[in-house]
């Protein structure tokens, strides 16, 4: 039984493996690099202009009743929207809906939390301690947490080719529109959008973003836990996700937003 | 999972881009000779090793900066890369040269592997991408049975089923050489 074993390590063993002739010229992978890193560049810079002029037209299109579904992780204006208190919509019906709002609306939180015209206010029937984690839902844009990769491509927002998020290749990592970061969003087989990150001029709907302190984060959110360079906010939407503020030193640097459930190394 | 995060994005987006490129170059031209051998055990020859080399250093490097922030050994990285990239897309590739490579003219391919004579050699390249790369990472690369499901993202029961079945259609067609 074992020559089998002892014949394969001797295989893989002879000096007939080697490739001698040099078939692969070392320039030729690194101006080929090169070439995909440029292509990546350019499609996401030309799509964000395409992106900032439907921001523009997008915005004149939204109604009130849209911009209550755009409370993922948008800038403050303290728009009184109205609503009805239903929970969070179901991921997959607010793709149409959450058209490029990077500078909109309402104050926050769920449906239910614009009802009372407080944004930080929790809802009747949930504790009223700040430490309890907020029901905000998990996305920014078009794109949520948890969405399946065909819908997040239909969405437009994804900007391809993907990359291999992990050595294993099975989870995926896009640029976006708005993020020209190749790890903009991960996306995982299983699970569905697991990791977005925002983009740096963004904030959250409590004006927390890139260049806030971890003071400001911690002042935002009662519940945010410092670990090392990142300080997590957890929220109770659903499904779960928490926010992620990659911090150096004591400054915010880029603000994810991760699935709680997510199965992708990277993310 | 959580410590993942800080990784990636932010160093791609650090300075020193041309730091970054002579290094990747310079890890191109050490690691070449062996990734090429790696590659001609995992594909069946040379020509294709090659082609898989070329194919998944070009992507790495275009995101050089995002691998060496992960802290993985950037070397181990393009070798899981390898075997997973031979797997999802040589698969189709090989299935269809199959049947191209062998039209009963008796013309060798110049790029055929110098180990083409050897019966093994021969038995490994009926099997499976995915069996093959099993049998590689564990007799090339010396792997455990953890180590390769890590590697190519599968469950350490497939590796042994997966490696079974390897070993035993290699026994058979070994056995009736």
């Amino acid at each position: 039984m074992d020559d089998l074993d002892d014949e394969l390590r001797r295989l893989f063993n002879d000096d007939r493996l080697d490739v001698h002739s040099e078939p692969v010229a070392v320039e030729a992978v690194v101006s080929g690099a090169r070439r995909r890193r440029r292509r990546r560049t350019a499609v996401t810079g030309a799509v964000a202009v395409v992106a900032l002029v439907g921001a523009g037209i997008g915005l004149t299109h939204l109604t009130t009743s849209r911009l209550e579904d755009t409370t993922g992780a948008l800038l403050t204006t303290g728009t009184s929207a109205t609503s009805t208190p239903t929970s969070p919509p179901p991921v997959s019906t607010v793709v149409s809906t959450v058209t490029q709002t990077v500078n909109a609306p309402p104050g926050t939180g769920t449906p239910d939390d614009t009802s009372t015209g407080d944004p930080g206010k929790p809802s009747s029937n949930r504790p009223s301690t700040t430490l309890v984690p907020e029901s905000q839902p998990g996305r920014y844009g078009t794109l949520a947490l948890g969405m399946p990769e065909a819908e997040a491509l239909e969405t437009g927002s994804l900007v391809e080719p993907s990359t291999p998020a992990d050595a294993e290749q099975r989870c995926k990592a896009y640029a976006t529109k708005s993020v020209p970061d190749a790890n903009a969003v991960i996306v995982s087989p299983a699970k569905g959008i697991v990791r977005i990150m925002m983009p740096s001029y963004a904030k959250t709907p409590k004006n927390v973003g890139a260049g806030s302190t971890v003071a400001d984060v911690k002042t935002a959110y009662a519940n945010a836990a410092q670990s090392g360079s990142h300080v997590t906010v957890q929220m109770a939407a659903s499904p779960p996700w928490t926010y992620v503020f990659e911090i150096d030193g004591t400054t915010v640097t880029t603000v994810f937003l991760r699935l709680a459930a997510g199965d992708c190394t990277t993310a | 999972m959580t410590a993942v995060l800080q990784l990636g994005s932010a160093v791609e987006r650090g300075g020193g881009r041309a730091e970054t490129v002579g290094d990747f170059a310079e890890f191109v031209r050490m690691s070449m000779p062996g990734l090429l051998r790696y590659g001609h055990a995992l594909t069946g020859n040379p020509h294709d090793s090659a082609d898989l080399v070329q194919a998944v250093l070009e992507k790495v490097g275009s995101r050089w900066g995002t691998v060496q922030g992960k802290g993985d050994d950037p070397l181990a990285y393009v070798r899981r890369a390898m075997a997973n990239t031979h797997i999802s897309i040589w698969r189709r590739r090989r299935r269809e040269s199959l049947v191209a490579d062998f039209p009963d003219n008796g013309a060798v391919a110049p790029e055929l592997s110098r180990l083409e004579n050897e019966p093994l050699w021969q038995a490994l390249r009926e099997l499976p991408p995915r069996q093959r790369a099993v049998i590689v990472l564990r007799y090339y690369e010396n792997l455990s049975e953890a180590e390769i499901a890590h590697a190519l993202g599968i469950s350490c029961g497939t590796v042994k089923s997966q490696s079974s079945k390897a070993m035993a259609s290699l026994r058979t067609r070994l056995g009736k050489e």
